[in-house]
This record gives C-alpha cells, structure tokens and sequence, in this order.
C-alpha cells in the first residue's frame, strides 16, 4: 500500500525567504509521527499545503496518492493551531455542522468526550475559555474516523494538567488503522506516544527516524536529542 | 452540498438582518403615526412639530443606516468566513469550491432583496394616504416600469420579467465585484484588506470607462437604429452577465488556484 502521504520537492516560498525548501518524505500508515521543530521551522506551512490551505511554489504533496482536494479532505481530520470555528455558534451547532460535512463523524464520539470533559453542548463558543475552546476543537477532530489526523500544536496554548488529558484523548480516540502527524516543539511531552519523528529546520527535513531507533542509537531521549541537533 | 453551505449560511446572517428590518419597521410605524396624527399640522404645537421632524428624520437616517450596515455586514461576513481564521475550517470542508462562492453570493442577494422589499414597502406605507396602500403600490410599479422599458417596447410583460432577470445580474455582479476584490487582496503577503479596497476602486474606475465608450458606441449606433437604450433592460442584462462571469472567474481562480492562508 502506498504511504499515506508523499512529498515531492515540495517548495514553498514567501517573496525571498524560503519556507519549505525541496522537501522528499513519505509518511508510512498506522503511525504516529511527530513532525517536529521549532519556531517558523516550517511545520504548519507544511501541514497548510497537505490542507489545500496553502498552494506549493513547487513540487507536490499526495494524501492517498492524490492531490489535496475534496477526497483528500474527506479522509483528512485537521486540527490547526488558531480557533477556528465561528465563536457565535453552540458547541451543539458545532458538532451538527460537522456531522452534515463529514461522512465519517461519530456522533455518540463527540457527546461522549464532551460529557466527559463537562462541556455544555448549549454554551456558546464565546463564552468558553480559550483552553476549552481548544478542547471542543479537538473533540470535533478526533470524533472523526479518517485516514490522516494532522494536529498542529494541540498543546501548545494549554496548561501541562491538559496536556495529559489531550494526549490521552488523542491516543485514546484515533482510528488505528490511521495515523496521525502531530506538529510541536514541546517535545517531552510527546515522545512517549510517538512512533515515527520528522526532525524540520529552516524549511528542511534533518532527519526522519523510528522513535525507537533514535533512542537506541543516540542513547537518549529524543528531546536531548532534539536539543543537541536545535541548538542556537 | 450547496445546500448544506447555504443553510449554515442563512443560519450565520439571520439575525443581523432581523434586526435592521425590525429597526425598519418600527420607524416606519413611528412615522406613519406622526404623519396620520397630522403632527406637522401649524395648528399643532412646536413641540410637536419637533417631534415630527425628528421622527421623520430619524427614518431616513435608518433607511441609509440599514443600506450601509447590511453592506458591510455581508461583505465583512464574506471576508471573515472565507480569508481569516474561520477560512481555515471553510476551506478544509470536502466541498467544492464553486458551491462555496455560490452559497455566499445567493444567500447575500436574498437578504438584500428582502432589505430592499422592506424598504420599498415602508415607503409605500409611509406615502398611501388614507391607507391606499394597494394603489400607492401599483402606482409606483408603472413609475418604475415606464423607466426601465423603453416608450417602443410592444410587448411589456416580457420585459417586465427580463428587467427582473437584469437586475438579479446586476445584484450578482456588485456582490461577486466585492468578493473577486477581497480575493485579489488576499494574494499579496500583507496590508491584503488595504489592497482589496484599491482593487475595488480600480476596476470600478475601469467600468465606469467601459460605461462611457458603450454610451458612445450606443449613440452612435441610435441615429440610425433605436433598438439598443442605454437605461433599459438589455443593456443591464448584458453588463450583468459579463461582469457576473468575469468577476466570479476571479473569484473561484483565486480560491482554488492560489488558496493562501497565512
């Protein structure tokens, strides 16, 4: 089976400043990958393009072994770093709205992880805090059954007590057969759940590896390693 | 899917434009009560007289507030829902990038039909006197009728019915104008809300000289044959339909071809 998704040179340029720069990389199915790097390393530009969010200067990304379109975007659930729902609507509306789109929404999913989190479905999304609100997006997208769950920065604005709970979520609720790509620079937060590491810099890819075999053949853990290889 | 897209929608603009028909309404009932209680009457007091023309003015003053804030509504509407962060959830939906414009652009024209119904009949209200609003009504359709059809059209009801057709187009074309130069705007790196109001004035300038060479071409063409009328409906369906076409090829290039959402 082909990977679940495939880079080709893929370029992406910003006026002179490069984003991503000739970027070859295949994602395998049925892991989890930690895309990581730090700050404007180039790993949200990468996940827009796979979105169809960004159009590449060059070069290709397949999902499935297609260009990002409406297949694509029916077996990819995409978590991005900003709020994105419109703040006047219930989290009820929400999840109606997502379950008129998605095919592959469950439901019963959703309810469930949000009776469990004590989250009203009539309270309106302005009226959450920004964690919450962070949290009922992460609800939607992990209530999905697709192929490819790509989550950038789901930790990143919320406190270390949720990180527990969202990574558990995540681990917890994916489709198994499917794998998700989970962008961060809070590396020692995730390493535990990651089976795959794609290390980005300055638009490049650095290194791509088995978590395990990162850990085997550098004699630490991946976020020294991260730290070595990221040094200023 | 389209109907999916218009019904969340409908469901995202109703209530702005409830409440401006609303504030329409209740001017429209606080003037007609001025005017039927003869407020303006010299044998009236001053005090009512003020009141009077506050009232009336408080009206006009809603009428362009409604035009106004229904217009920056929609087009403000269009521009968080499709180029800002609520975009990124917009564009990752499997729908097709045509539905998308055309769910925006039909769900916007209803609403401004509807703003303009209301507004057309507050008027009407407001002007029927002794409550002829049917006649004050069928009175002002043949005023707009003999404007838009020229005094040699023989058959009316046809051309009744396409000048409704010219100006759905013409409603089409304004609206998809805005959202081709939000689109425009949205393909530089920055100040991409400054860019789109310079491409707005820009190909309005350019219309405006494509108007002056037609009315030209149009006069010239007249002295020998007064088919064509620069005010009439053929004119307005035709400038429609190609500045609908033209302006919604923008609109869908940009969305589906150079997409960048930074």
């Amino acid at each position: 089976m082909a990977p679940i998704v495939q880079c080709m040179g893929l370029t992406k340029t910003y006026g002179r400043k490069i984003a991503l720069n000739q970027i070859y990389l295949n994602m395998e199915r049925s892991r989890i990958i930690g895309l990581l790097g730090p700050n404007g390393s180039g790993k949200t530009t990468l996940i827009k393009i796979m979105n169809g969010l960004l159009k590449p200067t060059a070069g290709e990304v397949l999902i499935n072994g297609q260009r990002p379109g409406i297949d694509t975007k029916l077996r990819i659930s995409y978590l991005p770093e900003r709020t994105y729902l419109n703040p006047g609507m219930k989290v009820i509306e929400i999840v109606r709205y997502f379950q008129d789109f998605y095919p592959d929404f469950r439901m019963d999913r959703a309810y469930d992880m949000l009776s469990r989190l004590q989250i009203q479905p009539d309270e309106r999304l302005k009226n959450l805090s920004k964690g919450t609100k962070e949290k009922v997006q992460l609800i939607l997208v992990m209530s999905r059954d697709a192929d490819l769950y790509i989550l950038d920065e789901p930790i990143a604005g919320v406190d270390p007590a949720s990180r527990d709970y969202i990574l558990h979520t995540i681990v917890s609720n994916y489709n198994r057969n499917a794998s998700i790509l989970l962008s961060t620079h809070l590396i020692s937060d995730v390493e535990n759940i990651l089976d795959d590491v794609i290390f980005i810099k300055y638009g490049s890819i650095v290194l791509q590896a088995s978590a395990e075999q990162i850990r085997q053949n550098e004699h630490k853990s991946i976020d020294r390693f991260f730290r070595e290889v990221f040094a200023c | 899917m389209l109907g999916k897209l218009m019904k969340y929608e409908c469901k995202a603009t109703w209530k702005f434009i409830l409440i401006a028909n609303l504030m329409i309404a209740v001017m429209t009932i606080m003037a007609n009560i001025t005017v039927k209680l003869d407020f303006f009457s010299y044998e009236k007091p001053d005090v009512f007289q003020f009141i009077a023309i506050m009232v009336i003015m408080t009206y006009v003053l809603s009428m362009f507030a409604m035009i106004i804030g229904v217009a920056i509504f929609l087009v403000y509407r269009f521009y968080t829902s499709t180029y800002s962060d609520q975009g990124y959830l917009l564009h990752t939906l499997p729908v097709d990038k045509h539905h998308i414009i055309i769910s925006k652009i039909l769900v916007s024209a209803l609403w401004i039909i509807l703003c303009e119904f209301v507004m057309y009949m507050s008027m009407v209200i407001l002007i029927a006197s002794n409550g002829e609003v049917f006649e004050t009504m069928r009175d002002s359709m043949d005023s707009i009728i003999s404007f838009t059809i020229s005094e040699n059209t023989t058959v009316k009801g046809f051309a009744v019915v396409m000048s409704l057709v010219a100006f759905l187009f013409g409603l089409f074309a304004k609206l998809l104008k805005v959202t081709a130069c939000i689109s425009l705007g949205q393909l530089s790196a920055n100040h991409k809300l400054l860019l789109s109001v310079l491409y707005y004035f820009g190909i309005y300038t350019i219309q405006k000289m494509f108007s002056v060479i037609y009315l030209v071409f149009i006069t010239a063409v007249n002295r020998h044959n007064s088919f064509f009328d620069m005010y009439g409906w053929e004119s307005m369906l035709v400038s429609g339909i190609i500045y609908s076409v033209v302006f919604y090829l923008i609109t869908w290039y940009v969305m589906d071809k150079k997409l960048n959402l930074e």
